[in-house]
C-alpha cells in the first residue's frame, strides 16, 4: 500500500490501515457501519476502498483489512472492472452521472469467483481530501428467490387475501364481540339478581331487556358483516346505490381498528346507481381504507377523507388520508401483487382492488401526493344502465 | 364504596354501572381517562375500573398514573384484547387484578373488596 493516500478527515478509515488510533467518534461510526445489514463501501476519487464493513466482508468474502486501499474492482466481475475506471474518470471530469444518485442492479463478485446481482446505490460527498464515493449495497440474490417461489402462489391468492385480511382483523374482531356480550351478560345478571333477592324491579326490567336485546343484535350485526365479506360466491351484478355499500364497508374497518381516526364522509348528490358485486366492491372500499389509517398513523392529527361525485358517466369514489403520500419508487409496482412496505402486509390489497374494479369496467387511480400532501386513491365505476322508462 | 369506571364502549359501561350499583356500589362512569382527570382523583378506599383499549390516553397509561399516586386506589384492568395486547400493554405494571371480557357478575365480585 505504498501510494495510500492520508484517510480522509471527515470519514474515518479502517482501524487496521489508519495511520492514527480513531478517535471515539470515529470508533462509533465505523462501529455503526459494521452493524449496517446492507454493504457499504466509500471509495476515493481514484476507486481506491477506504471503508469496507462487516456486510461487505460476508458478501464478498474479503477481509477489510485486505479490502482497504485497494481498487474498487476487487469485488466487480471483469467486464465491470474495465468499465469502472472509465465510468469514474468521467465523472469527475464532465459531471456527468451515469449511476450517482440513481440505485440500480449491478453484478458483484464473491471471493470464491461466483458472480451474483447486486443493488447498488451510490452517493457523493466533498471532502477537503477530494471526492468520496459511497456505494450501498445489497445482495438480490434471497429477494429473486423469494420472488420466484412468491409468484408460483399467486393464482391461489385471491381468496387467500380475503381470509388474511379476515385474519388479522380477527383478534379485534374478537374484542368487538366481547363489548356486547360483556354487556348482555350483565344486563341479565342483573335482573337475575334483583330477582332472586326479591327486589322490585318491575319498573326498570323492560328497559333493561331492551338494552340486553339491543345487544344481542349488534353482536349479530357483526357476524353478518363478517361473513358477507368472508364467503366465497359467484360474481353478481345488481343495480345499487354506491354510498350505503360504503358506509358499510368503512364500519366494518373500522371494527378492526385501534386507532383514532377521523373520518370525514362526503356523499354525492342525486348519484346514479352504479351495477356491481357489493361484496367485491366493499372489499376495495377495505382495502383503500385500511391502507389509509395504515399511512395516516404517524400524522398528528390522522384523518382521512372518503367521497362520492358523480362524473360523465360513472361514479367516483375518493378515499384521500394525511399520511406521507406514496414513495417515489414504490409507484410503479404499486398495483402489483407483493408490492409492500409493511412488516405484516401481503402487498396484495391494491392488485386485488384494480382487478376488481377493472372486472366491473371501472378502474382505480392513484394521486400519490408526497411533500406534504396524503395519497389519494379514485375508484372509478360505470353508472348503471337506466332503465327504460315505463308507461 | 366507591368505584370508578373507564370505559368507551357504552353498552359496556352501563350494564357494569347497573351490576355495580345493585352489588351496593357508588358508581362513577368516564368514557375516557381525560374525563377522569377532570374530576376528583380517585382515594385509596376506592376502586378504578380501566379498560385498556380506549380513545385517546391509552388505558396502560392511566393505570401507572393511578398505581404511582400516593394513596392509590385499587386498580382493575378488563379488555377483550388477546393475552399478547395484554402482557405488551401492562409491561412492568401490576394492576390488582386483570379481567377479560366477557365479564360476569362473578367474575367482577372475585376482584372487588365486599361492598
Ligand atoms: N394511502 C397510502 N399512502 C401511502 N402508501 C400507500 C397507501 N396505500 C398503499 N400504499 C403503499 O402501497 C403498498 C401496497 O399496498 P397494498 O394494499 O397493495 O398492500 P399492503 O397494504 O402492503 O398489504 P395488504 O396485502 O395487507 O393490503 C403499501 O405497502 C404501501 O407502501
Ligand atoms: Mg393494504
Amino acid at each position: 500500500m505504498k501510494d495510500f493516500a492520508s484517510p480522509p478527515a471527515s470519514l474515518p478509515t479502517s482501524p487496521e490501515t489508519a495511520p492514527h488510533p480513531p478517535t471515539v467518534s470515529e470508533a462509533r461510526l465505523l462501529s455503526v457501519l459494521d452493524t449496517a445489514a446492507d454493504g457499504i463501501i466509500v471509495i476515493d476519487e481514484h476507486a481506491r476502498i477506504l471503508i469496507f464493513n462487516k456486510a461487505c466482508e460476508r458478501m464478498f468474502g474479503i477481509s477489510a483489512a485486505e479490502a482497504v486501499g485497494q481498487n474498487v474492482k476487487l469485488v466487480m466481475p471483469t467486464e465491470y472492472a474495465r468499465q469502472h475506471d472509465a465510468y469514474v474518470g468521467s465523472y469527475i471530469r464532465t459531471g456527468v452521472k451515469k449511476i450517482i444518485g440513481i440505485g440500480r442492479e449491478v453484478q458483484g463478485r464473491h471471493a470464491d469467483g461466483t458472480v451474483f446481482p447486486l443493488e447498488l446505490s451510490v452517493g457523493e460527498a466533498a471532502t477537503p481530501d477530494g471526492r468520496q464515493f459511497i456505494g450501498i449495497l445489497r445482495d438480490l440474490r434471497p429477494r429473486k428467490e423469494s420472488e420466484q417461489r412468491l409468484a408460483d402462489l399467486q393464482s391461489e391468492l385471491v381468496h387467500l387475501a380475503r381470509v388474511s385480511a379476515i385474519d388479522e382483523m380477527g383478534a379485534a374482531i374478537a374484542h368487538e364481540l366481547n363489548q356486547p356480550l360483556t354487556a348482555l351478560m350483565l344486563y341479565l345478571q342483573a335482573i337475575r339478581r334483583a330477582h332472586s333477592r326479591g327486589v322490585d324491579i318491575v319498573t326498570v326490567v323492560g328497559d333493561i331487556l331492551d338494552k340486553a336485546a339491543g345487544e344481542a343484535e349488534r353482536a349479530g350485526h357483526i357476524i353478518q358483516r363478517m361473513r358477507q365479506f368472508v364467503e366465497k360466491r359467484d360474481p353478481e351484478r345488481h343495480a345499487r346505490a354506491l354510498d350505503p355499500l360504503i358506509d358499510e364497508a368503512i364500519d366494518l374497518t373500522l371494527l378492526g381498528q385501534r386507532h383514532r381516526i377521523r373520518i370525514e364522509r362526503e356523499a354525492g348528490q342525486n348519484l346514479p346507481p352504479v351495477s356491481v358485486d357489493p361484496v367485491q366492491v366493499q372489499q376495495i372500499v377495505v382495502n383503500l381504507v385500511r391502507n389509509a389509517i395504515e399511512a395516516a398513523a404517524g400524522a398528528p392529527d390522522p384523518a382521512i377523507r372518503i367521497r362520492t361525485l358523480a362524473s360523465d358517466g360513472s361514479v367516483r369514489l375518493e378515499v384521500q388520508d394525511n399520511g406521507p403520500g406514496i414513495a417515489p419508487e414504490a409507484l410503479p409496482k404499486l398495483f402489483e401483487a407483493f408490492a409492500s412496505s409493511k412488516r405484516r402486509g401481503m402487498g396484495l390489497g391494491l392488485a386485488i382492488s384494480r382487478t376488481i374494479a377493472q372486472n366491473h369496467g371501472g378502474d382505480l387511480l392513484v394521486d400519490p401526493g408526497g411533500n406534504g400532501r396524503g395519497a389519494c386513491f379514485t375508484l372509478v365505476l360505470p353508472a348503471a344502465p337506466v332503465p327504460d322508462e315505463v308507461g | 364504596m366507591r368505584v370508578h369506571v373507564v370505559e368507551d364502549d357504552a353498552g359496556v359501561s352501563d350494564s357494569l354501572a347497573l351490576i355495580l350499583r345493585n352489588i351496593g356500589h357508588d358508581v362513577v362512569s368516564h368514557r375516557d381517562a381525560e374525563s377522569l382527570f377532570k374530576g376528583p382523583v380517585p382515594e385509596a378506599g376506592d376502586t378504578v375500573i380501566v379498560d385498556l383499549s380506549l380513545p385517546g390516553i391509552p388505558g396502560a397509561q392511566l393505570v401507572r398514573w393511578l398505581l404511582n399516586l400516593a394513596a392509590p386506589p385499587r386498580v382493575v384492568v378488563i379488555t377483550g384484547q388477546s393475552q399478547g395486547f395484554i402482557d405488551h400493554q401492562l409491561r412492568g405494571l401490576m394492576p390488582d387484578g386483570v379481567m377479560r371480557k366477557p365479564l360476569d357478575v362473578d367474575a367482577i365480585a372475585r376482584v372487588l373488596p365486599h361492598a
